[in-house]
């Protein structure tokens, strides 16, 4: 078992000793393999030499393995624990073995160390392990300079398991590699590992995924977030962690990808208190004073935020909606929305799909706040947004903003273009004219618009559609808003100006952090523009999860209806094919033969039986996913 | 590796012909030139003889021709201070050289390399500078003001050692009591060389040493728990040692440059004290044999570098059987 406790590394420097790791607290069962995931320069080699004592730096704190204390031994044990105690694959950096000696005499000697006279021996086992790791017998002489990297790095491998030993390091171990070698050489440590502790060290998502039972997240020298790799990587807690899995791009294959906001910081000017808060989208004043402790949170995890982790901003439960309807027979009333809760967790991108007449717009307008429901509670921030003080409300409505359907045509043409952007600058009295003309400028550039004076005072129909939809979005933001309900923001345009909004819209969340709601019909866009998707049909969420699991492994018939439509994952828009388009707006629930409701899906359900016309399927929970459907009830 | 023969045999063939023309070109008969004062001794029946046997007065081609073929057959011509042949006078003094210059090859080169070794190793500390200085101030006294001061210390005043000469004279000693002699005689010649070589190759080592220290492998090697000797002679200097066996080689001609002194200092019996006894008598066949003679063996000294250094790198064994395959 390797124990690491408040270990901290600091590299003397000109510029004085700089701290690279800090405080960090790890521990892995025997047999176990744990991961270390984090960015270029986050501290992970230098993890790596601490613990097997061939950091430069200056270490403090515990390193325990098997009870035995690593830190402040001499050169001499050193020598005698690596090569058979514990072995460490290097990451790749050039030449990473002697040039001029053959292979396999390389190989050879941990085994030699250990056992000077078996020359016999060492060569028999040398072989064995280089064949094990996919190296033919003609390479086995051959000088390191005329091996490729992939072989190279399966050398190395070999020459860390010959020495048997009960701790393995692996440093990147396959980065340097092509995606055939890369898979081939994982799938050989998943095998070769067997017993022996494992601790496995890379920036690729993937590979953690892969080999890791549990991970940990470096930020800056600092153990962020671990947990079991699964639920770390597919439901992230920590703002760093989700930013970190939102950024990768080939976990989840389709993802539009996102950087994290801000830059990485370099070694000298690590941000004391919490050190993602320069990046973070949720950072309180504490975060910039205080180093966040690590709490142990259930399901294994252990979070070090202030705020335990990524915040919930937006909560609606129980919401319907209905509208009166003239004229019509039984039913006065049309059920837009029956019967909804949904979350918003802080810079959280949630898509909402469903086809027009969903409901989803209805959903929309009630979470912004500018619909009332008919029945269910909205919260903000914690407060419900209905009870606020009208003071109160007012204030919320500045952090909320609702960038609605169309809204580009529906700016109003007889006023000029700063006089729409300023214009909740107005209604919320916030600045003076001067500082007021600074934000519309300011939000006119984000939003990579013209802002002279010539722009400022031109009048909506002198504008593209393109550009209209961008003045509807500086005027949406110029409040800086922490949550953006945006109503298909780029349906009414034709579509490389839509595609254009939509990487616009998705770079302001990721640079502004604000949380967005995406509302879309196009289940390809929301799968690849949203961290979670919710699918709606007929007033009702039937299925909610992570993008990826959503779009892997759609559960609800609906949603497998809708990926089936899609004629391209790519991005082209779903409505102008073949999506089940509902002739009608839905008037009624979907009824079962006996009058009682039932799943609004059963009328156009391959899988529907009996039991689907007798009740309302509940939203369960299935993996990460959530879904309304029979068959997983 | 054919390429590279080639190379040589051209370069030993453009020596032989300068060799040949630079007497020649000279004003006045090549005889007068090749032998000047001695002529004046000679009589007329040795001069008509000398004039037939090296072809002195038939066109310079066929001049060309008898020299190559007197060489082949080991002749050099006559020295007349010594009145033997110049091949002769020559092959008495070449061992002696041989013996001097090859021991205090291996020695300088060794240790230069062990010192290189472990000083670079523990660059910049304490160990390192004090080498360092050393290497510098051994480096800028010449070789022969150096001989000088050993002879004066070792030799004169301490009396540990001959002052001159190869070996003592006249006493007709046999086996071990020779050896013993010829060893005694050698060591401080042998020690101004080794000392005079010795800066040259600690630095070629030590900056090449530092050129791999931080070299990925070397890290590797002792990830994998060898002892700190082992990555650093087995791995470390492994890699670093191909370019310093190449520069010792290329510096082959700074080593007989040394030889020359020294055998001059401690009146040695090689061929830089030969070389040096004909420049003062004038005895120019036997220059020529020497110059000859030192040129050939500085580029054998070369050849066999070079073959050293492939031997130890593969890569350039490699870029040499990659050369074959193309010429
Ligand atoms: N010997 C050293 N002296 C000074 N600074 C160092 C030393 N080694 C590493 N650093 C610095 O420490 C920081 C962390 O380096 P480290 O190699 O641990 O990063 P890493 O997470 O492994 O990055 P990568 O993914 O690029 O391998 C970097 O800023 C690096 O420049
Ligand atoms: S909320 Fe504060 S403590 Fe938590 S990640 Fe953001 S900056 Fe760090
Ligand atoms: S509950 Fe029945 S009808 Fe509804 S989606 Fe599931 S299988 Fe189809
Ligand atoms: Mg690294």
């Amino acid at each position: 078992m390797l124990e690491i406790n408040d270990l901290t590394v600091k590299y003397q420097t000109p510029r004085g000793a700089l701290p690279v790791l800090e405080g960090i607290n790890l521990t892995a069962r025997k047999g176990e393999v744990l991961g270390i995931v984090g960015e270029s320069g986050s501290g992970k080699t230098s993890l790596a030499l601490a613990i097997t004592g061939l950091s430069e730096g200056r270490l403090e704190g515990s390193v325990q393995f098997q009870g035995e204390e690593l830190l402040g031994k001499s050169r001499e044990e050193w020598e005698r624990l690596r090569g058979s105690t514990l072995s460490i694959v290097m990451q790749q950096a050039g030449e990473m073995l002697t040039p001029v000696l053959p292979l396999i005499e390389q190989v050879m000697e941990p085994f030699l160390k250990k056992h000077p006279r078996q020359k016999d021996e060492a060569f028999r086992r040398a072989s064995a392990m280089l064949h094990k790791v996919g190296l033919e017998e003609h390479s086995f002489y051959r000088y390191p300079y005329t091996l490729s990297g992939g072989e190279v790095q399966r050398a190395l491998l070999a020459m860390a398991l010959i020495a048997e030993p009960e701790l393995l390091i692996l440093d990147e171990p396959v980065s340097s590699l092509d995606a055939l070698s890369k898979a081939d050489i994982l799938t050989l440590l998943e095998e070769l590992t067997g017993e022996c502790t494992v601790l496995v060290i890379s920036h690729d998502l993937s590979t953690i995924a892969r080999l890791a039972d549990r991970a940990a997240v470096l930020y800056c020298g600092s153990v962020l977030e671990t947990g079991p790799t699964a639920s770390l990587l597919q439901a992230p807690r920590h703002p760093y962690t989700r930013a970190l899995v939102r950024s990768y791009p080939s976990l989840y294959g389709l993802k539009e990808l996102q950087g994290i906001r801000g830059e990485f910081p370099s070694l000298g000017e690590r941000p004391g208190g919490c050190p993602f808060h320069t990046r973070c989208t949720q950072a309180l004043e504490i975060c910039a004073q205080q180093r966040p402790g690590t709490v142990e949170k259930e399901g294994g995890r252990n979070l070090a935020c202030h705020r335990g982790g990524v915040v919930e901003l937006l909560r609606g439960s129980g919401l319907k909606q209905r509208y009166a309807l003239k004229g019509k027979g039984k039913d006065p009333y049309l059920e837009a929305v029956r019967g909804i809760d949904i979350s918003l967790d802080e810079g959280e991108v949630y898509a909402l799909v469903g086809e027009s007449g969903s409901g989803k717009s209805t959903l929309g307008r009630m979470l912004a706040g500018v619909d009332r429901p008919y029945a269910g509670t909205v919260s903000f921030q914690g407060q419900g947004f209905f009870q606020l003080s009208p003071a109160e409300t007012k204030k919320a409505k500045r952090d909320l903003q609702m960038l609605f359907q169309n809204s580009g045509e529906a700016l109003s043409h007889r006023m000029t273009v700063h006089e729409l952007v300023a214009e909740p600058l107005f209604i919320q009295e916030v600045g003076d004219p001067q500082t007021r003309r600074e934000a519309v400028r300011r939000a006119l550039r984000w939003v990579y618009l013209p802002d002279d004076e010539h722009f400022l005072n031109e009048y909506p129909h002198h504008l593209s559609g393109g550009e209209l939809q961008r003045v509807a979005l500086a005027r949406a933001l110029v409040l800086e808003p922490k949550v953006l309900i945006a109503d298909e923001p780029s349906a009414s345009l034709d579509a490389s100006v839509q595609a254009k909004v939509i990487k616009l819209l998705l770079q302001l969340q990721n640079e502004r952090g604000f949380a967005l709601i995406l509302i879309t019909h196009d289940l390809a866009l929301a799968a690849r523009a949203g961290d979670r998707v919710g699918v709606m049909h007929e007033g009702k969420i039937v299925e909610e999860g992570p993008a990826a699991d959503i779009l892997r492994r759609p559960l609800h018939p609906y949603t497998q209806s809708l990926l089936g439509a899609a004629p391209s994952i790519g991005g082209a828009n779903l409505a102008a094919t073949g999506m089940p388009s509902p002739a009608e707006p839905a008037v009624a629930a979907a009824e079962g033969p006996n009058g009682k409701p039932a799943c609004s899906f059963s009328p156009d359900c391959a899988h529907s039986c009996e039991e689907c016309f007798r009740y309302v399927p509940p939203l369960v929970r299935v993996g990460f996913q959530k879904v309304a459907c029979y068959r997983y009830a | 590796m054919n390429k590279r023969l080639l190379d040589y045999l051209l370069a030993l063939l453009i020596i032989l012909t300068l060799n040949f023309m630079l007497p020649r070109l000279m004003p006045g008969e090549p005889i007068t030139a090749i032998y000047g004062d001695a002529l004046v001794e000679m009589t007329p029946e040795m001069k008509s003889h000398l004039l037939e046997r090296y072809g002195l007065d038939r066109p310079l081609g066929e001049q060309f021709a008898v020299y190559m073929g007197n060489l082949f057959q080991g002749d050099l011509g006559y020295s007349y201070y010594f009145r033997a042949p110049v091949a002769q006078v020559i092959s008495g003094a070449l061992p002696w050289t041989l013996l001097l210059a090859g021991t205090s090859l291996l020695f300088s080169t060794f240790l230069g390399i062990v010192w290189g070794v472990e000083a670079g190793w523990r660059r910049g500390r304490k160990f390192d500078r004090a080498s360092l200085v050393t290497a510098m101030l051994l480096n800028g006294v010449p070789g022969f003001v150096l001989g000088i001061l050993l002879l004066l210390f070792l030799g004169f005043y301490l009396q540990w050692f001959p002052l001159s000469g190869g070996a003592s004279p006249y006493l007709g000693q046999e086996g071990i009591a020779r050896a013993a002699d010829i060893l005694r005689h050698l060591f401080l010649p042998a020690l101004t060389l080794t000392l005079v070589q010795l800066p040259r190759n600690f630095l070629l080592m030590r900056s090449s040493l530092l050129g791999v220290k931080e070299r990925p492998y070397v890290m590797t090697a002792r990830g994998k728990g060898l002892r700190e000797r082992v990555v650093r002679y087995r791995h470390a200097v492994r890699g670093a040692l191909p370019p310093v066996v190449t520069r010792v080689g290329m510096s082959a001609g700074l080593l007989f440059t040394g030889v020359f002194f020294v055998e001059v200092v401690f009146a040695y019996p090689g061929l830089g004290h030969l070389f040096y006894l004909a420049l003062q008598h004038h005895d120019y066949p036997t220059v020529h044999g020497c110059l000859l003679l030192i040129t050939v063996c500085v580029l054998l000294f070369n050849f066999a570098a070079d073959l050293f250094s492939i031997k130890l790198d593969p890569r350039l064994r490699e870029n040499a059987r990659q050369l074959l395959g193309r010429t």
